[in-house]
């Protein structure tokens, strides 16, 4: 992989990570429920921390950027459907919301790892996937806590 | 369930059995654990122990786990809010709630601080009996466990304030943090084996599968797509009001499944009377029960032993049940017979096998999604299970709560429906021994059993003096429903002025002398707490 193409992948990834975060800091502003503001607002954080790791990453590419796959994909953002975002919308919506973004993202990089034949580009697709199936890991258990309530 | 849906969203056990071994301190009330949950009591005397866990028993009876505690206190029946609001008050006085908890993850608090603030243990030594200093020494063995599990049954739920009684049960684990850690939670343990499942599958009056609710838009839409029908959208009615429909003309027929409501429902004498008024009454059972005597039709149902399915036990554990021997006579599965009524009706039910409705049930059910019969195997899976690659959930409400915060709310205490007085001088309340299950169905064909644990009043060693009772003899129970001739066993496990009575004997039923009055929520009978006498028969 030459610096253009490293350049121009890790640009790409942190681009989404920006946008990850701007569209959570708006969901937190927007929603008047509090425990949605509070994940919102920690999601956007925690997407900002990605933009950074990326950033040193772009800085000093020799750095370790290895990211390991989580144990196991529960697959439960693919078992959801994609709510529409609203300012009325329920906890476990905009939860579910987050983790159909981060499944479309890990989705984006791993297409862009089939596509690739260069080893090096490969390489990073995929640490890339596994750091979104990460983020969608986490998400999911967060949904598992609230998505399946009980109404009296 | 309701007092748990309120609060959390969910009004299942949310821990796991397994998790019990990493309490450090189990507070078990109203639960007579080791004769109504001998798994789980095992479970606790196991952690007991280790040395690990220490246990604080509150319950009108000295139970056989109080053996094991390291305190354990007795209070009045149906006193449980004011000791619940007594122990956060110590708490709280103290400093020794988890505040960052509190702060983070609960709303209500400001009010619940207020109320509990009236209930000082000295107070609440007037209202439950159990000494102020008792009162503190549980406050703070269970405030500063860092992990404190809860383990509660009927004897909270089984109230006219039973709602107030679960709430107050969460009130306490969220004041001390005590929520979606391993060991922690509350914990209801349900009544018979399959409660937990019969309610995930709807089987309340308000709820599709999975709580899904009758009435709303979507979910009608929904289950009238699977089910290629027009589903009502009104809500039914429970138990106690069918019962009451019964003898109104409200309910026309009734069909009882594996239910014996002659035995196990209050006011034995009212039961009798609807089932007498009803119309049109279908029982079906595995033995001709005493509820099926009044049937103008039985169906007779093969045991569990004798049918495929599934359970789901009280911690939420859907476990696989396999047919081990052939079912007598005409004998179906409880499904087999279902579907045979239906399609008579034309409904056109096709189902080959439990696995086939298993299918079905897991689209319908978004919890149960991820289980097989292949996955649930020997040792079953816990919902949720959203997923066929999810593992299951052994605790719920990890970092969020389902309803997102907890809600605490501000509970007042309030007396029993029916107290004693100058004519029904005892507290009556009832329960089960271990020998037995529930209204004997099963257990009572058994003469052994019946030799090891036949019916009995239990009554204190003065009370039994002061009424020239001796153990053994015969005594008559008397309420304002009806009387029961039983023999006395007396005893220093209970309280002087309470008398406790098992409900599974169908020659001296308890339930002929408990009353009806409900919570106004979760429609429960008052189970718990009436008024009685006592005389030598």
């Amino acid at each position: 992989m030459d610096k253009q193409d490293f350049d121009r992948v890790i640009s790409t990834a942190i681009g989404r990570e920006i946008e990850a975060n701007e569209f959570y800091a708006d969901a937190s502003a927007k929603t008047k429920d509090p425990v949605l503001k509070q994940t919102f607002s920690k999601l956007a954080g925690e997407e900002m921390g990605h933009m950074e790791l990326l950033e040193k990453f772009r800085a000093d590419p020799g750095m370790p950027f290895k990211i390991d796959a989580p144990k196991a994909d529960l697959k439960v953002a693919e078992a959801t459907e994609l709510p529409r975002l609203s300012t009325s919308m329920k906890p476990a919506d905009a939860l579910a919301l987050a983790m159909k973004k981060e499944q479309q993202a890990m989705e984006f990089y791993r297409g862009l790892s089939i596509a690739s034949s260069d080893a090096g580009l490969k390489t990073t697709f995929d640490n890339l996937a596994n750091m979104e199936l990460g983020h969608k890991n986490r998400l999911e258990t967060l949904f598992v806590d609230i998505g399946y309530p009980e109404a009296f | 369930m309701v007092g748990l849906a309120t609060t959390f969203g969910s009004g299942a056990m949310t821990n796991d059995i397994a998790g019990i071994k990493a309490a450090d301190v189990i507070l078990v009330i109203g639960s007579d654990t080791t004769s109504a949950h001998p798994v789980i009591a095992a479970r606790i005397k196991q952690a007991v122990r280790s040395g690990k866990t220490k246990l604080i028993v509150i319950d009108p009876k000295e139970i056989r786990l109080a053996d094991y505690a390291t305190i354990y206190a007795r209070q009045r029946c149906g006193t449980d809010v004011a000791v619940l609001n007594g122990i956060m008050h110590v708490i709280l006085k103290n400093g020794w709630e988890a505040k960052e908890f509190v702060a983070s993850r609960c709303e209500g608090f400001d009010a619940l601080k207020a109320e509990v603030e009236k209930y000082t243990p000295e107070a609440v030594e007037k209202i439950s009996g159990i000494p102020a200093a008792t009162l503190t020494a549980i406050a703070d063995l269970f405030s500063h466990a860092g992990t404190g599990g809860l383990f509660y049954s009927m004897g909270i739920t089984q109230h006219t304030t039973g709602v107030d009684n679960v709430k107050s049960t969460a009130n306490l684990q969220m004041i001390c943090g005590n929520m979606g850690k391993t060991g922690g939670g509350v914990n209801p343990l349900r009544g018979q084996s399959n409660v937990q499942g019969a309610c995930d599958m709807g089987g309340l009056p308000n709820v599709f599968p999975a709580y899904q609710k009758v009435g709303d838009e979507a979910v009608q839409a929904k289950f009238d797509k699977a089910w290629g029908t027009k589903c009502s959208v009104k809500p039914g009615i429970t138990i106690t009001e069918m019962i009451d429909g019964a003898i109104t003309g409200n309910v026309k027929a009734l069909y009882i499944m594996g239910e014996n409501p002659v035995i196990s429902d209050p006011d034995q004498h009212h039961v009798q009377k609807a089932l007498e008024a009803c119309g049109f009454l279908v029982v079906q059972d595995m033995f001709l029960t005493e509820t099926a005597k009044y049937a103008h039709v039985v169906l007779p149902a093969a045991a569990w032993a004798e049918k495929d399915g599934t359970f789901t036990n009280t911690e939420r554990r859907v476990q696989r049940l396999n047919k081990a021997v052939q079912a007598p006579g005409e004998a179906k599965s409880d499904w087999e017979i279902i579907q045979g009524i239906a399609n008579a009706m034309g409904a056109g039910w096709q189902y080959a096998n439990s696995e086939a409705i298993f299918e079905e049930m897991r689209t319908l059910t978004p919890s149960y999604a991820g289980m097989t019969y292949d996955r649930l195997g020997s040792m079953g899976l816990q919902w949720p299970c959203p997923t066929i690659e999810h593992p299951g959930t052994p605790v719920l409400h990890r970092e969020k709560f389902t309803r997102g915060l907890g809600l605490m709310t501000a509970i007042p205490f309030k007396e029993a429906a029916e107290l004693p007085d100058a004519e029904y001088p005892f507290v009556l309340t009832t329960g089960r021994v271990l020998y037995q299950f529930h209204t004997g169905t099963m257990t009572r064909k058994t003469a052994g059993i019946n030799k090891l644990a036949g019916p009995m009043v239990m009554l204190s060693d003065p009370d039994a003096a002061a009424l020239g009772v001796r153990n053994g003899e015969k005594v008559k129970v008397s309420t304002r429903r009806g009387n029961i001739v039983t023999y006395a066993s007396v005893t220093n496990k209970i309280g002087k002025g309470t008398v406790y009575i098992p409900f599974h004997y169908a020659e001296a039923p308890a339930n002929r002398l408990t009353i009806a009055a409900v919570d106004p929520v979760a429609k429960i009978p008052e189970f718990k707490v009436c008024a009685a006498k006592i005389e030598k028969a």
